[in-house]
């Protein structure tokens, strides 16, 4: 079912397209540019000014923890203690939107650093059970819920957006081609969908 | 074997970096015996068979040394806390 990947340069993007048997589609992955990332890390002993300044100006709630928090299309994720990955959902100026937040955190441009990955479908778990090494029941990772980890050797952050049966991975730039074989290898008996968007 | 990170959950081992003993003091430089306090310091290690503390760098996730409590006959964890809280 994966013979595709035996024939193409471990370099190189597997092209879009359904992978597995005829007629099943049991998952899909997007694959997209996020429109603006930065990290955002609080100065020592800053925290509590950094969480009332983002709830002000932003009106975001930091969680300190490996939670998602969004607000106005601005998406934070927890990766450590004092440290989160924010998402903007539309292109525009994040420095500007995040200077209020500069007095209390250290500010890190990263839009070309990561690619994200959404994963969905009724076999989207089945998928994400061969290379996570986490308990992705809704009992124990809820919506919202996020978490950095490796998988299948590439470090990844994702979350559980809520509302929804979808998962959200940011990768790193250099690593997409490998992820995206890690999906097409371990989605193909379900039925893989791979797409490029936007 | 998993370890519970205070800010990521229980993960498994492989996410982690060990580093080791984490009951020693860097000695002063200053005293007069330093040249011996630091051979001990950085070359001699106890090799408990029980109850231990140790750093593991939890490099895989949120990239922060933990301080564990780890039984070295049993694996078992009695706890784990982050560096930045732990003495």
């Amino acid at each position: 079912m994966t013979a595709a990947l035996d024939i193409l340069p471990v370099t190189q993007m597997p092209a879009d397209g359904p992978y597995g048997p005829a007629g099943t589609h049991g998952v899909t992955a997007r694959l997209f540019d996020p429109p603006a990332l930065a990290t955002l890390a609080a100065r020592r002993g800053g925290g509590i000014a950094l969480a009332a300044a983002a709830r002000v100006e932003l009106g975001l709630d930091l969680a300190d923890a490996p939670r998602l928090s969004r607000a106005d299309g601005l998406s934070a994720i927890g990766t450590a203690p004092g440290r989160w990955l924010l998402l903007a959902g539309t292109e525009g100026d994040l420095a500007a939107r995040l200077a209020p937040l500069a007095p209390h955190a250290a500010i890190t441009e990263q839009t070309d650093a990561y690619v994200g990955v959404e994963i969905d479908g009724p076999h989207a778990r089945d998928l994400l059970a061969k290379g996570v090494s986490l308990d992705l029941d809704p009992a124990a990772f809820p919506p919202g819920a996020a978490a950095t980890t490796n998988v299948a050797h590439v470090n990844v952050s994702f979350w559980r957006e809520p509302g929804e049966d979808r998962f959200v991975f940011l990768v790193a730039r250099s690593y997409r081609v490998a992820f995206a074989r890690f999906l097409v290898a371990s989605g193909a008996e379900y039925g893989l969908e791979l797409v490029h968007r936007g | 074997m998993r370890i519970p990170c205070p800010y990521c959950g229980a993960r498994d081992a492989s996410e982690f970096a060990y580093l080791g003993d984490a009951t020693l003091t860097r000695p002063d430089p200053a005293a007069p015996d330093a040249a011996d306090a630091f051979h001990a310091y950085v070359y001699l290690r106890d090799n408990p068979a029980g109850a231990h503390s140790e750093w593991w760098y939890h490099a895989g996730g949120c990239r922060r040394w933990v301080k564990v409590a780890r039984d070295t006959t049993t694996h078992a964890i009695a706890g784990a806390e982050l560096a930045e809280g732990a003495r």
